[in-house]
């Protein structure tokens, strides 16, 4: 758990991860609040505002007398949140890195290239 | 939500001292609380004062809306651990055990033998035999069995190690989740429970200092570290909760970032670490004024 | 919270008879160590039984003249072997306070349910104790002094060997309760004030008793004082004791109420 931000907010993040890497397919139950409350060690009620923050996303939803459900199409949706967010969230601070340590962006192209094999 | 403990103006004192230093606050139902502070300043003699087993010099205590001293219809909704109980000579862990559920109408035996097994406690051995372990798990043990609506634990964690006061968090969380109950805990650890709790009150010197949620308490400081000018010009303007440095390099911690200033400080290529919850209140507790060369980012 | 789990919030119960219950469950605290209070008094009183018994059998097997045996049977018949009996009895209550109290505060429990609790307890064993020395007496006398002509319960200072077992009873009964509530009242004033406490406690009994012993000797009263015991004789002094029984039950009340554990 990262100290800096609120731990529900880190919460809903790590079920999106679990949702777009697929450990959470669409229409499947997910862990109710205790389970994921005792198994990060957090507060319950952490746990339920992290879950209730998804539901108001619409990520998931609500099945009375049984759980909580990830919602249709809600991977898709998560995915191009988390695309829009990618120029912000890694490519500035690749560029700032890169600028601190004088590689023009020729060279950071070259390297991205050279990374993986896709 | 409703309000299960309501302090206003308390005020302890102890001859010259004062313990409790004109506190008000209120504690929400089905909540866990933190009540954090450094040793003396005044934790205990809070809890004892609303649990009525010591009396106010002034102010007001309600507890579930009544005057808790004396008042049995209250009280017997309360559990209170703390960590010097006084057992009867000669007597052993089960007579606690058999004991409890005549005090504690929520009391769950089953609960009781699974936390007893947990913690490896003999049960015939003389209190007096047991170690300090041993001695904490059996407070820990009936507090957590009790299911009293309101529940306070006072350190009760001194002499467990690492893996058994992981197991109190652990069962505790797992209990509260199933059965929700109020639930005020104070400690030193603050780093270990930080997770566990909803609300933080942090005493120092019989004041309230803090009385917030624990999520708006996160990120509420952020460290600032670079080069001793880019530092001071970032924090120019701000309020400084604690400066340290070591050669050309400064380390300054200040309140709360806008995600504008996180941009800031990257751009001027300063690095901003977080500042937990213990540090926060070592911060605010320590020695404010001198520097010393004990003062280091916990 | 909005999720779906079985939580069942543990709601604060309602008032009503439980007071009572507060109550029995403190005489059930003070009975859950069984060892203390039922066989501790009877292993000091079967080893000072034994302890006479064999005084007796020895007295009796060399002393042979007769009027010297009838000597020895009335100086017996003084005998303050039931005294440590009922100084375990202050222990008793000594310990209730000392450490029963702060227990029980640890249970919540409030100090006027403590007291209450505690004297219905101790006054019970009070009765229960008092009931079995009564039936002792009464063996004794039966078997003429255990076939040996000892005395150790139907004593002098418990009726002697005439009294009506109610009378005895009484005596025995009113002697415990004095202990217990003696006992307890001095473990209060050390629950509240501690050493200091202690300190002015026999320090003033101290003076009292000096400032007493001069008073009687400088008026030379102590004649009367002697005939006041004698006038009396052990149940009227036992009946007096009633007196300050009640009023440390009534202060060791009022001094606990205001008692706070030690941090």
């Amino acid at each position: 758990m990262d100290e800096s931000r609120p731990i529900f907010v880190q919460i809903a993040e790590l079920i999106e991860n679990d949702i777009i890497a697929g450990a959470l397919p669409e229409e499947t139950q997910v862990p109710s609040t205790n389970e994921f409350a005792a198994f990060h060690r957090i507060n319950p009620a952490t746990a339920g505002k992290g879950v209730n923050v998804l539901v108001d996303d619409g990520i998931l939803y609500k099945k009375r007398g049984i759980g909580m459900f990830v919602a249709s199409g809600a991977r898709e949706r998560l995915v191009a949140k988390r695309r829009d967010r990618f120029q912000n969230e890694f490519i500035a601070p690749l560029i700032v890195e890169a600028e601190k340590l004088g590689i023009d962006k020729t060279q950071v192209i070259d390297m991205i290239r050279k990374e993986g094999t896709a | 939500m409703s309000a299960v403990v309501e302090a206003s103006h308390l005020t302890r004192r102890f001859g010259d001292t004062t313990a409790v230093d004109d506190i008000s606050f209120s504690v929400q139902k089905n909540t866990i609380h933190g009540l954090l502070g450094r040793n003396g300043a005044g934790k205990t003699t809070l809890m004892q004062l609303l649990t009525g087993q010591d009396f106010a010099t002034r102010g007001e205590i309600r507890v579930f809306g009544e005057n808790p001293v004396e008042n049995s219809g209250v009280l017997k909704n309360v559990c209170f651990i703390k960590e010097s109980q006084r057992y009867p000579d000669e007597f052993k862990p089960r007579h606690v055990f058999t004991s409890a559920p005549w005090f504690f109408p929520n009391w769950d035996a089953a609960f009781a033998d699974r936390l007893i097994a947990d913690f490896r406690l003999p049960l015939n051995r003389r209190i007096k035999k047991l170690s300090r372990g041993q001695l904490s798990a059996i407070g820990v043990i009936v507090g957590l069995a009790s299911r009293a609506p309101l529940t306070f634990f006072d350190e009760p964690y001194l002499g467990l190690d690492a893996v058994a006061r992981q197991i109190f968090y652990d069962r505790l969380l797992e209990d509260y989740g199933d059965h929700p109950r109020t639930v005020i805990l104070s400690t030193h650890l603050i780093d270990e429970v930080s997770n566990l709790l909803e609300h933080v009150l942090v005493i120092d010197e019989g004041k309230l200092l803090i009385d917030e949620d624990a999520e708006s308490l996160r990120g509420s400081a952020t460290t600032v570290v670079g080069t001793r000018q880019g530092v001071d010009a970032f924090v120019a303007d701000r309020e400084v909760l604690h400066r340290d440095g070591i050669g050309g390099l400064a380390s300054v911690t200040v309140g709360r970032l806008s995600p504008q200033d996180r941009a800031r400080a990257a751009e001027m290529g300063l690095e901003l670490s977080p500042v937990s919850l213990q540090q926060l209140v070592v911060r605010l507790t320590g020695s404010t004024q001198t520097e010393t060369a004990l003062e280091q980012s916990a | 919270m909005s999720t779906v789990t079985r939580t069942a919030p543990t709601e604060p119960l309602a008032d009503g008879h439980d007071a009572g219950n507060r109550i029995l469950a403190v005489v059930r605290l003070h009975l859950v160590n069984r060892y203390s209070v039922f066989a501790v008094p009877w292993m000091i009183m079967g080893g000072i039984f034994i302890v006479n018994l064999t005084i007796w059998w020895i007295i009796f097997a060399s002393v042979t003249n007769e009027s010297d045996r009838a000597d020895a049977r009335d100086g017996i018949s003084y005998s303050g072997a039931l005294f440590y009996i009922f100084v375990y009895m202050l222990v008793l209550g000594i310990q209730a306070v000392a450490y029963t109290f702060p227990f029980a505060l640890g249970f919540s429990v409030t100090r006027r349910d403590f007291w209450l609790g505690s004297a219905l307890t101790f006054i019970t064993l009070s009765a229960v104790y008092s009931a079995g020395l009564t039936i002792l007496a009464a063996i004794e006398v039966a078997t003429d002094g255990w076939g040996l002509g000892g005395t150790m319960f139907a004593s002098f200072y418990f009726g002697g060997a005439d009294a009506s077992w109610l009378e005895r009873f009484g005596l025995y009964f009113a002697t415990y309760l004095f202990f217990y509530f003696v006992g307890a009242a001095i473990a209060t004033i050390y629950q509240r004030w501690r050493n200091n406490g202690m300190l002015a406690l026999f320090g003033t009994l101290g003076l009292v008793l000096i400032a007493g012993i001069a008073l009687v000797s400088f008026t030379s009263s102590w004649p009367a004082v002697g005939a006041w015991f004698d006038a009396n004789g052990p149940s009227g002094v036992i009946a007096w004791s009633l007196a300050p029984t009640a009023i440390a039950a009534i202060t060791g009340y009022f001094i606990l109420r205001r008692a706070t554990p030690k941090n």
